[in-house]
């Protein structure tokens, strides 16, 4: 849309009609480039997203050497599978164990890796799970049906700065010879925040 | 700095920019040493949340030289410094009822932290 | 500052309610104001840190009351007017403009 096209429209929302304003304004100071805008929203809209992180994921539970770099050295170990860039420069990897388990969350804002699991949820950067994955995290993954035993240490990873955080869940039992591709399915968004677990093969 | 054309966005989301900063900048800690984190208020932006302000927490580890928010959201100064992993018991910042076993970690900068006593 | 962004350890705020298969964007508005951002942010007029802290700003109220995007169309709009990009007459006359107003 530019300038010289406005659609007369009194449906709008104000804030529908807000963007609209915004977008018309840059567009035609020739400060945004629409053609750009379009590429950054199907980036995040169809290209980039969890399946990136579920790929490192089943990497890590097939090859033991990948595994371990993933852990030391984040950012590398990630780019070696091509996933780099904005809200990912600096990547730390949380092993869950038997007897640890990591949960992350951004108290202050929204901060999430977007190049292993895109754009976050609503539910990640709203309220109500800022304000309580800090103080009852059991309590929180409880809500999305994960309830863990006492005896398991949970760790909150607070994302306060530019360091972003992917959990590696626990393998699951009985998936024994199955092919990277296929454990890669296993691998949900919620089990690589730590609000769930990877999922039992069928 | 021109405007993003539509050519150039995919490299320019590739590369991102990190916040790291390449400079021999040294450590006021290591990892293991005890903290206490500043009691601030400031008016402007700072990385150091209100729950976690006077506590005492544990160097996990060092993540290196980093652009400091706190200054460089109000300024425009990066002011660099180490950022760190500092591993809080959920029973220092949330008293006696809570988890015996659960840890919080928070990313902080040198300037957020002093060394605790003892 | 100590504002409603930083909200750690608050009580009352609801359940989470996770949507199954959520999509990446719930409206259009969302598509755009999140491209805009990022695309002005390239311009380097400001850094990340201040579109935090002008999204930081909102009056508490209307923080905890507004949505996601809502937060980085409120932030975008300080630092474009802040930075002489727009002013907030031009908004309002291109408002006008889009509901069918005198141009």
């Amino acid at each position: 849309m530019t300038g010289h096209d406005h659609q007369h429209d009194s449906s709008l929302s104000p804030t529908e009609l807000r963007v609209k304003a915004l977008e018309s304004l840059l567009t035609e100071k020739g400060l945004v480039d629409p053609a750009a805008l379009d590429i950054l929203i199907e980036t995040y809209e169809n290209k980039v997203g969890p399946r990136n992180g579920a790929r490192v994921v089943a990497r890590a539970w097939t090859d033991p050497d990948y595994k371990k770099r993933l852990l030391e050295d984040g950012s590398s170990a990630i780019a070696e599978l091509g996933y780099t860039g904005r809200q990912g420069e600096d990547m730390v990897v949380l092993e869950n164990t038997p007897s640890v388990h990591n949960l992350v969350v951004c108290t202050l804002c929204s901060c999430y890796p977007w190049p292993v699991l895109g754009l976050p949820p609503v539910w990640y950067k709203a309220a109500p799970y800022r304000s309580r994955a800090v103080i009852d995290p059991r309590g929180v993954m409880a809500e999305f049906g994960l309830v863990l035993d006492d005896d398991v240490e949970v760790r909150v990873w607070d994302s306060t700065a530019e360091l972003r955080y992917l959990v590696l869940p626990e393998r699951p039992a009985g998936t024994d010879g199955m092919s990277e591709e296929a454990l890669a399915e296993l691998v949900t968004r919620d089990s690589m925040i730590g609000t769930g677990l990877a999922l039992q093969p069928k | 700095m021109p405007v993003l054309q539509a050519d150039k966005v995919t490299e320019t989301l590739r590369r991102g920019g990190s916040a790291r900063v390449d400079a021999d900048v040294p450590a006021r800690f290591a990892p293991g040493d005890r903290v206490v984190t500043r009691n601030i208020n400031p008016l402007g932006h700072t990385r150091l949340p209100r729950y976690a302000r006077g506590r005492q927490g544990v160097i996990d580890r060092d993540h290196g030289v980093f652009i400091f928010p706190d200054t460089h959201a109000n300024t425009g100064d990066p002011k660099p410094q180490h950022c760190y992993s500092v591993l809080f018991t959920a029973r220092e910042l949330w008293g006696a009822d809570a988890s015996p076993r659960d840890k919080i970690y928070i990313d902080l900068w040198d300037d957020h932290l002093d060394p605790a006593d003892g | 500052m100590n504002g409603a962004h930083d909200m750690g350890g608050m009580h009352g705020l609801g359940p989470i309610d996770p949507e199954e298969n959520e999509p990446v964007f719930h409206a259009e508005w969302e598509r755009r104001a999140f491209a805009i951002t990022l695309a002005m942010g390239a311009h380097g007029a400001w850094n990340l840190d201040m579109s935090r802290l002008a999204r930081e700003k909102s009056d508490p109220a209307v923080y905890l009351g507004t949505s996601y995007y809502e937060h980085w169309l409120h932030g975008l709009e300080q630092l474009l007017i802040e930075h002489g990009f727009v002013t907030a007459e031009e908004i309002e006359s291109r408002e006008q403009e889009i509901l069918g107003g005198a141009k």
